[in-house]
């Protein structure tokens, strides 16, 4: 046959393969699209139903790029094969087996270089989270440019490196099987190890997004929460009469239905840098967030915060001073002293992180020197209604009087929340990168693994042949399902090495920077352990699915 | 001298009781210790069948195999691995030598397995390389050196361990005259100057002169068997030739 013909059928054979996997691959991330789209509006808690979308123009883009990757690459075969004699086209498969070897100075001085790349990436990650500018930019894609060509390297570098260690050890080296299983680590070090490399980037790339796309969505319910624990809330420091707050409730249901509503005091503690809720106001706000009220004695008082890094303060400070004093009368700290729901203790329950709870006796002592107005609507109100109030609050409409005997301050601050609008705002900025990350890290996985897989399986006839010849020399068939275990662990896990440590550093990064930002305690590392758990999981049922088809095929049914 | 190798009606079945194909009918023979055997026989007539099942590849429907005494068609799967191990040396027609590993290591490979000391391994290694003329190729991989050399390399790995009995199969059939005339001395000098037991399968009356005794199988049966006695090498081939006619084999039988 010429080569031309082989040529001909080459392009043949692919293009009806190529066609065949797009359209296959088309139909199956169409339904995957809307899949990870219902998964990430769960996590956002948005209503949501599962619905097919497929947009012609996002197809044909796709298509188009397609065309360009796959004709370019099988264009390219198509032409070395067409310039190939018959006799290369026979044996040039063997020329993998071609070692080139470099020194292994070399080899260490590229390993050393890689390393300081990866530490040059992350210092300018670094420098990015520092930089307000567009320069930030620049930074990132220095970064991401250095740390993934030091994992491409050490990907490269360093499984040589222990490979030939490990055979300069003849202990080791001659040690029962050891032989034989360096030999077929070594084939694949050398004739894949470029494929594995990229496939350690490729691992990196989809560890990060998986847990950008995970801590996102779980940071943005967790702040949400935090945020906008009421339906609507208006806050104003004044010391007004509480009878105002009822235009503003009549006002709202002029627009939508107002189920309950709490007008309360934040009362000024005098010399303590805390500001006090009565007990009864107290238990409306939990009311009206679902919660169980609390009880307390007349003698008893409690701290509510929800913010975690206050935590530990109020603890220490609880510990060192259990009662407290005001006006000759001493409140001990009740049985549960310190409540952590999310009630939103920077405007509403509270102007810095937590509040004092007293029993109304006690806080009526205090001037109620800012009052608040929390809603519960009706199917939680609609995002407009926020500048509505803010409307009807500057309109004039709205008379206030303050209480007697209390003078207006010289600033006024106003605030009006409303969760709807909050929500619409925020959400489709995080669905989208939240959806991004984990579309990306499962493309990338899935992409990865099957590249690892097709490269244990594609040389399976090779192998298939290795491990005959070890059992005719008298291996017994334990021992070759132990040397297949090994063999298959060490080129799944060679290229998870870097993706993995790099991961634990971005945790540790994220919890570093944003941590106190995200009002829930350890939730970076949660959702960090989270994102590797799930990763392994996928990655390790290809990897179990490869070892059964490998030993399936390899061993003979008796050893299986 | 000592009988290494007896086989007592052995028979060997494929298929099911609708459509069964007898590739072995009822062989008995022996081999003592330090002959070298050669199985001639047509495609087919079940050669490869009978070393498989002595070689513990495959199974028998029926029969006994002893080696040194150790019946093989009685032990498990376990002791069977170890039997390989410790007993049997293989030269393939394909050479079976692993392309990921050095000629040297590739005879290595052998001792390890046997869990030879490591000290051991690399003066034994050159010690055999020495005996078999391929020293200069010892640091090189299977692709790069040529049949013969690979077949030598493959004979090295099978008597290394020095085992009871060494299978050939077609040990030539991938070689040109040349490297097959210098494996075939290389093989006979390993039965006569180490003393290995060799039972070698062919189809090649060339490469069977240098047997001492020829077992002929037809239709899963042994025809007949000649034996080289005082005769030369030529005489032998003749007499070979002589029975390959008379069992009416084909040109193609007949190199």
């Amino acid at each position: 046959m010429e080569a031309k013909t082989v040529r001909n059928l080459f392009l043949a054979e692919n293009s009806i393969i190529g066609t065949g996997a797009f359209l296959l691959g088309s139909l199956v991330g169409t339904g995957l699209s809307g899949l990870l789209n219902q998964v990430v509006k769960n996590i956002f808690e948005v209503p949501h139903t599962y619905q097919v979308s497929f947009s012609l123009q996002a197809w044909a883009v796709t298509f188009l790029f397609f065309a360009l990757m796959y004709g370019f690459g099988m264009l390219r075969a198509a032409k070395i094969i067409r310039h190939q004699k018959v006799i290369d086209l026979l044996y040039d498969n063997r020329k993998n087996e071609e070692y080139r070897f470099k020194s292994c100075s070399r080899s260490l001085l590229v390993v050393l270089l890689s390393i300081a790349a990866m530490v040059a990436g992350v210092i300018l990650l670094g420098r990015m989270l520092q930089t307000q500018t567009n320069e930030a930019f620049l930074y990132l894609g220095g970064a991401c440019l250095l740390i993934l060509v030091g994992v491409y390297e050490l990907h490269r570098q360093i499984p040589l490196l222990l490979h030939r260690f490990a055979k300069q050890n003849l202990r080791h080296k001659y040690k029962e099987e050891n032989l034989f299983f360096l030999g077929q680590i070594g084939r694949r070090i050398h004739s894949a190890g470029r494929t594995m490399a990229v496939v350690a980037i490729l691992l990196t790339i989809s560890l990060a997004t998986m847990f950008v796309g995970l801590t996102m969505g779980a940071g943005y319910k967790a702040n949400m929460k935090a945020y906008y624990p009421y339906d609507a809330g208006v806050a104003i420091d004044a010391p007004l009469e509480k009878s105002n707050m009822d235009s503003i409730v009549s006002f709202t249901e002029e627009h939508c239905g107002v189920e309950d509503s709490v007008s309360y005091y934040l009362y000024a503690v005098p010399e303590k840098p805390i500001e006090a809720l009565s007990l009864s106001d107290y238990n409306h706000l939990r009311e009206i967030l679902g919660l169980s009220p609390v009880s307390m004695s007349n003698n008893e008082f409690l701290v509510h915060c929800d913010t975690w890094n206050y935590m530990d303060g109020i603890r220490q400070g609880l510990a060192q001073q259990p009662e407290i004093t005001f006006n000759g009368r001493t409140l001990s700290a009740a049985e549960t002293p310190i409540l952590t729901e999310p009630m939103e203790q920077y405007q509403m329950a509270g102007t810095k992180g937590y509040v004092l709870v007293l029993p109304d006796e006690a806080a009526s002592q205090f001037v109620g020197e800012k009052i608040r107005l929390a809603m519960k609507l009706e199917d939680g109100g609609y995002p407009e209604l926020k500048s509505d109030l803010k409307q009807f609050l500057n309109s004039g409409k709205w008379q206030p009087e303050l209480q007697s005997g209390q003078q207006l301050p010289e600033k006024v601050t106003m605030g009006v929340t409303v969760k709807a609008w909050g929500v619409a705002n925020s959400l489709t900025g995080f669905t989208a990168i939240s959806f991004c990350g984990l579309y990306l890290s499962i493309i990338f996985i899935i992409l990865s693994c099957s590249v690892l897989a097709f490269e244990q399986l594609s040389a399976i006839d090779k192998n298939q042949k290795n491990y005959a010849v070890i059992d005719r020399l008298g291996v017994p068939s334990h021992r070759q399902a132990s040397l297949i275990r090994r063999e298959l662990s060490t080129v799944f896990l060679i290229p998870l090495l870097f993706p993995l440590l790099l991961t634990v550093l971005l945790i540790t990064g994220a919890q570093f920077f944003f941590g106190e930002a995200i009002l829930q305690q350890g939730l970076v590392p949660l959702y960090g352990l989270v994102t590797i758990l799930l990763f392994c999981a996928i990655y390790l049922t290809y990897f179990g699915a490869t070892m059964f088809l490998f030993k399936r095929v390899i061993l003979r049914p008796e050893m299986r | 001298m000592k009988e290494i190798l007896k086989l007592d009606h052995i028979q060997k079945y494929y298929g099911n009781s609708g459509n069964v194909t007898k590739a072995i009918q009822d062989i008995s023979f022996s081999v003592q210790e330090g002959e070298f055997v050669g199985i001639m026989g047509a495609s087919g007539s079940g050669k490869t069948t009978l070393l498989n099942c002595i070689s513990t590849i495959d199974t028998v429907s029926a029969g006994h195999i002893y080696l040194d005494g150790t019946d093989v068609t009685e032990i498990n799967e376990k002791q069977i691995a170890r039997f390989r191990r410790e007993n049997l040396g293989f030269v393939f027609q394909d050479f079976n030598l692993l392309d990921t590993l050095t000629i040297s290591e590739n005879i290595a490979l052998a001792l390890t397995i046997n869990k030879v000391p490591a000290g051991e391994i690399d003066g034994r290694v050159r010690e055999m390389a020495g005996k078999l003329n391929i020293m200069d190729i010892l640091d090189k991989y299977p692709y790069q050196v040529s049949g013969g050399q690979k077949q030598r390399c493959a004979c090295a790995r099978a008597i290394i361990n020095q085992p009871k009995l060494i299978l050939a199969d077609e040990p030539t059939g991938a070689l040109d005259s040349h490297s097959s005339q210098m494996l075939l001395s290389t093989i006979q000098s390993i039965n006569e100057d180490l003393g290995a037991t060799i039972l070698m399968v062919t189809h090649d009356a060339f490469s069977a002169s240098y047997a001492n005794r020829i077992l002929f199988m037809r239709d899963g049966a042994i025809f007949t068997e000649i034996r080289k006695g005082g005769d030369s090498r030529r005489t032998f081939f003749e007499k070979i030739l002589d029975v390959l006619t008379m069992m009416g084999g084909g040109m193609s039988d007949v190199r």
